[in-house]
């Protein structure tokens, strides 16, 4: 009853363990081998505290364990933590540790880690917002880390437990490694082996890896994890149908990020298993509401009123996506149906009517969009075209991805809608994709830095709601305001496409690939 | 003597038939707006991916955009992009490498100057001064002018080295001639043939080094085709529908191919010094 | 001889200053920092602003410039963003690979190129003559990007001969290096085979009329003789130019070529910085690369001396 969300964990950590030891845990039907993985990006830093790139959490999230994670259903679950007591005021935070847990250099982990793993996030961590509402933390036991709060906040253990930039725990001498410079030491089932920029990252089975016996399976980030490879290679291929055909050839055992082209190809291939993975990202445009014509509301809801849809996600996603609103999947828990009316309308005589009724005299309309990610360049394509169809002058403006990042934090550089795709927060929930939109830097570019009162307030409840449903019902509010207002135009989800190798085994497609629990079968 | 020279190059096979390749590739240019009657940029949600048919000579990408104008309208680009680059290079490549080659005075600060510029690896420099200026045409030329003028100066120079020492340029000096006419009738003359041998290469660099920039998303503003930007586009296709980056691929090659043996054929006819032979 | 070598070495202080001073500049002058690559797809605008100020990209432009000609003094090139390594380290650690890789491509591109541009010469307008320049042709004709993909298609995919990309060091396993690197290295010699095939070619042929060549001949000597050492060691001298070019060319090659074949050399880690706007990477990493290069083009310009007894440099 206290806080939902802190129920799932206790209860995590409570059944388990009371659960009659029947169940065996998993067990590495086969060991050994070298699994490869092609990934598209390059790592930039294997810093879980200081990166937020998908690439490093492929790897580093093999490698760091934090006291919280999520579950296979995005749950707050524990795992370096033993247990996790709320007091009663909901003032402070009790975790005790998970006995018998070592570094890869073979230290055993105790709460003086905790407290300098916690020391260098809150200095250098990128989210270290987090710890805001955090008064102070302290070892009070070798066992046990004390977290107490300047003021309830119902939603810290969410925030706490997020794999985006999760507060990853580290030996103690790590404290003051500088930022993107933290040393490859976790408490995970692999280790680092040999990292060469640019080309491979290997890691290998830590041997004295203690699995976290509360569960007997693999899940989320977290549960009961194996070590089943011998070591694990993440081969940087950036060319997709380089991927594929290092797929086909055997000499890549699984891929992420397959071309929607070359699915039909792998589907005839009795060797290649096809993982897809739905709900990768939201495929997105934001309005910069400081900057005319999109100032005028009318002029944005004329936009989001000639939209069509399935055009858009066609071409962003050559045909694999599914239609959704909004800024959550309908397989969430945080899914509402608010503003819904306002999705995929199609109707170019409403939005010449409201173009009329804005007195729009054909000032151009600048489209902000990257060549980086073809998806958002086509998606802008064909935004472009539909606009144009009801008489918007439009001009598209393809700028690098780091360009079009910087121009679109700043309300003057010349834009109107920034393509971008949503994909991390979306995944963690509600309170963290709604983060985009909130102060102190929302990205629709409140006019005079003043953030629209509607959308403010329901962002205050999101965070301070007592009970889930209260903050549910707020998000609700928010995604209404945001998108009967037309702060935003999600235009759809978006699928990736995993793929492994037929005899690769226990590989279930996931935000960031898993290789604990994973083996080859003869 | 221009007739003679002219029907010379006309019994020339290869000539004529490198002639006959870049005309082809200079009408689709000039001729781009009366060649096509679909918009370049016009995108066909119903007709993606179509293989070349009658109803698409040369196909359709994976926005539906027909291939056959964008290849048309690409091809003006390459001609545009090619040929102000090998002007650029020919005033300025001649310029700087006579200068250098016949004044000894010159030669260091001016090599030096043009070794700071070849020092950079060319791409980076182009993708580096692209990226500053912004990407567009204009800055596109400026870039790769940047980049090879110092090496046509370097050509220029090294035969005006070699010419600076012969019997008849010393002689010339000995008689008093002026710089600028023992350059202009002795030298240059005689540095020509290395000279057109380099431009014609230059113009196959010019388009493949756009085609490089755009290949890694620099080259001229999209939607804008280019042959370099079709290709970026369609090679995650290549499999599928390889007609995307075969088709400007092979104009491409064909383009630079036909410059080369235009390029062959003029220095057969008119190297003064090849033709003194039987 | 030594003389002129210090003189051009001195001579290359202010041209690798130039370059520290352009690439700053340069890379200032781009729009976009780094901060937008650490973040990552979906960094709310509060981390960019934390991570520009970690990185001190907050601080004035000559704050900056100050920092890093400082630390250029000591000897400290600064530490790449991107890659969480120390620049000078970064940059040392992919020579040997692009080394490798252009030697290679540069071993294929003077024996066909030379090869094939002299037997072009010496059998002019014959069948050889124009099957060997019509390669030539259609070698500097092709993308080396394009020809890439396909050679993975063909090679790795189709027939399973060779892998479709990677590295494995020559010193850890010679014929992993010779399997992974041949794709590649013939990727990247085959337009400076055409290139090279084309100057050896007009260069031959020009020599071959000149007067000792025909003195040559006509004193009866061998054929083989004349071509090789009177002809050939002529026709060196444009040939080393080209071959200076060459070098340069196959660095430039490589920033394609290594990314598409996923090699972890400089050009690789050029590209990556200079679109991930890694200054510090950017601005060592081009320093080192163009000081190496200066040192190559300054053997050329040796090179000359030594061929051609008729130039006199310097004085």
């Amino acid at each position: 009853m206290r806080a939902a969300i802190l129920a799932a964990i206790l209860m995590a950590g409570t059944t388990l363990a009371a659960r009659p030891v029947a169940a065996e845990p998993f067990k590495c039907p086969r060991t050994g081998g070298n699994f490869v993985f092609g990934q598209e990006a390059n790592v930039n830093s294997l810093d879980q505290m200081t990166s937020n790139t998908i690439s490093t959490r492929n790897i580093a999230m093999n490698v760091f364990e934090a006291l919280t994670t999520r579950d296979e259903n995005n749950n707050p679950i524990l795992d370096l933590a033993d247990t996790l007591t709320e007091a009663p005021d909901r003032m402070s935070y009790t975790f005790t540790l998970r006995p018998g847990v070592k570094f890869h250099n073979g230290k055993p982990m105790t709460s003086a880690d905790v407290v300098a793993s916690w020391d260098r996030y809150s200095k250098v961590g990128l989210d270290r917002q987090l710890l805001d509402p955090v008064a102070s933390w302290e070892a009070t036991d070798p066992g046990t880390f004390v977290v107490k709060m300047k003021a309830p906040s119902p939603t810290f253990v969410e925030k706490l437990s997020s794999f985006s930039i999760p507060m990853v725990i580290v030996p103690s001498e790590a404290k003051d490694d500088p930022p993107q410079q933290l040393r490859t030491i976790g408490t995970g089932p692999w280790q680092l082996d040999q990292s060469v920029p640019g080309s491979f990252v290997r890691l290998k089975r830590y041997d004295g890896y203690t699995p976290n016996t509360k569960f007997e399976q693999r899940t989320g980030f977290g549960g009961y994890k194996q070590a089943c490879f011998d070591t694990v290679t993440f081969r940087i291929v950036t060319e997709g149908g380089a991927r594929v055909a290092g797929l086909e050839t055997g000499e890549l055992n699984a891929v992420e990020d397959v071309p929607t082209k070359s699915v039909e190809r792998l589907k005839a291939n009795k060797d290649v298993k096809l993982l897809p993975l739905l709900n990768w990202w939201i495929q997105i445009a934001v309005a910069n509401a400081s900057q005319a014509p999109t100032d005028d509301v009318r002029m944005r809801q004329a936009i989001q009123s000639v939209l069509d849809m399935d055009e858009i996600m066609d071409a962003a996603t050559d045909g694999n996506y599914r239609l959704n609103y909004g800024f959550a999947y309908p397989n969430q828990p945080d899914y509402v149906t608010t503003g819904e009316k306002t999705y995929n309308q199609k109707d170019p005589a409403k939005a010449k009517r409201l173009l009329a009724e804005a007195g729009y005299k054909g000032q151009p309309l600048v489209l902000l969009t990257n060549k980086d990610y073809a998806s958002m360049y086509n998606a802008a394509l064909v935004a472009q075209e539909q606009l144009k169809s009801v008489g918007v002058a439009t001009e598209l403006k393809v700028v690098d991805w780091p360009t079009s990042v910087q121009m679109s934090l700043k309300a003057d550089a010349g834009w109107n809608l920034f393509f971008s795709g949503w994909g991390t927060q979306p995944a963690l929930g509600a309170l963290a994709t709604m983060a985009f939109l909130a102060p102190p830097a929302a990205m629709y570019m409140p006019k005079d830095n003043k953030d629209d009162p509607d959308v403010l307030a329901a962002w205050r409840e999101m965070n301070t709601g007592v009970t889930k449903e209260i903050r549910k019902a707020a998000f609700g509010r928010m995604q209404g305001a945001l998108l009967e207002k037309a702060y935003v135009f999600p235009f759809g989800s978006l699928t990736k496409v995993q793929a492994s190798r037929a005899n690769v085994q226990g590989w279930v497609p996931f935000r960031i690939p898993r290789m604990s629990n994973v083996w080859f079968a003869n | 003597m221009w007739r003679a020279t002219l029907r010379r190059l006309l019994r020339h096979r290869l000539f004529v038939t490198g002639l006959a390749l870049f005309l082809v590739v200079l009408a689709l240019a000039a001729f781009a707006p009366w060649l096509t009657t679909a918009d370049p940029t016009k995108l066909g949600i119903r007709t993606k991916f179509r293989p070349p048919s009658a109803e698409f000579v040369f196909g359709t990408d994976n926005l539906g955009r027909s291939l056959w104008s964008r290849a048309v309208w690409g091809a003006r680009l390459s001609v545009e992009i090619g040929v102000a680059v090998v002007v650029l290079n020919a005033v300025f490549g001649t310029l700087v490498g006579a200068l250098s080659g016949y004044f000894r005075r010159l030669d260091g600060p001016l090599m030096r100057f043009n070794d700071a510029l070849m020092a950079f690896p060319a791409i980076l420099l182009a993708i580096g001064i692209t990226a500053v200026l912004g990407p567009s045409t204009e800055n596109v030329i400026l870039a790769l002018a940047v980049v090879y003028v110092p090496r046509t100066a370097r050509i220029v120079r090294a035969s005006v080295l070699v010419l600076r020492e012969t019997e008849y340029v010393q002689a010339a000096v000995a008689a008093g001639a002026s710089h600028w006419r023992i350059l202009r009738t002795h030298v240059l003359p005689n540095a020509l043939a290395p000279l057109i041998v380099q431009l014609s290469f230059l113009f196959a660099y010019a388009v493949l080094t756009e085609a490089t920039l755009s290949f890694l998303g620099l080259g001229a503003v999209p939607p804008t085709p280019t042959w370099g930007n079709i290709m970026a586009e369609g090679r995650q296709y290549m499999r599928e529908a390889p007609w995307i980056i075969t088709i400007p691929g092979l104009l491409l090659m064909m383009t630079v191919m036909g410059l080369n043996l235009l390029g062959d054929g003029l220095r057969d006819v008119l190297d003064p010094r090849l033709r003194l032979q039987p | 001889m030594i003389r002129l070598l210090l003189e051009r070495l001195a001579g290359a202080v202010p041209v690798l200053l130039l370059v520290s001073v352009v690439s700053f500049g340069l890379m200032r002058l781009i729009p976009g920092d780094p901060s937008a690559s650490i973040a990552g797809l979906s960094a709310t605008p509060q981390m960019v602003a934390q991570i520009r100020e970690q990185l001190g990209l907050d601080q004035p432009l000559l704050t900056q410039a100050a920092h890093w000609y400082g630390g250029l003094l000591r000897g400290d090139l600064g530490r790449s963003i991107l890659l969480g390594q120390s620049v000078f380290w970064a940059t040392v650690e992919r020579l040997p690979v692009t080394i490798a890789l252009s030697l290679y491509a540069l071993v294929v591109t003077l024996v066909v190129g030379i090869g094939a541009g002299v037997l072009a010469a010496l059998r002019q307008n014959s069948w050889v003559d124009q099957a060997a320049m019509m390669v030539a042709m259609l070698g500097i004709s092709v993308p080396n990007f394009f020809l890439g993909l396909l050679f993975i298609i063909w090679f790795a995919v189709g027939l399973g001969w060779l892998p479709t990309g990677g590295y494995v060091p020559f010193t850890e396993d010679p014929w992993g290096w010779f399997r992974t690197s041949t794709m590649p290295a013939v990727s990247l010699a085959l337009l400076n085979v055409g290139l090279l095939a084309r100057v050896t070619r007009s260069t031959m042929l020009e020599v071959l009329r000149q007067d000792y060549v025909r003195t040559a001949r006509a004193k009866g000597l061998p054929g083989y003789k004349v071509v090789g050492k009177h002809a050939l060691a002529n026709a060196m001298i444009p040939i080393t130019t080209v071959v200076g070019i060459i070098v340069s060319l196959l660095v430039s090659g490589s920033v394609v070529t290594e990314t598409l074949f996923s090699i972890p050399g400089i050009g690789q880690l050029l590209t990556s910085a200079v679109l991930g706007r890694d200054y510090p990477m950017v601005q060592g990493g081009l320093l080192l690369v163009t000081a190496l290069l200066v040192l190559v083009n300054l053997g050329v310009d040796m090179l000359y001396a030594v061929l051609d007894p008729r130039i006199r440099y310097g004085r």
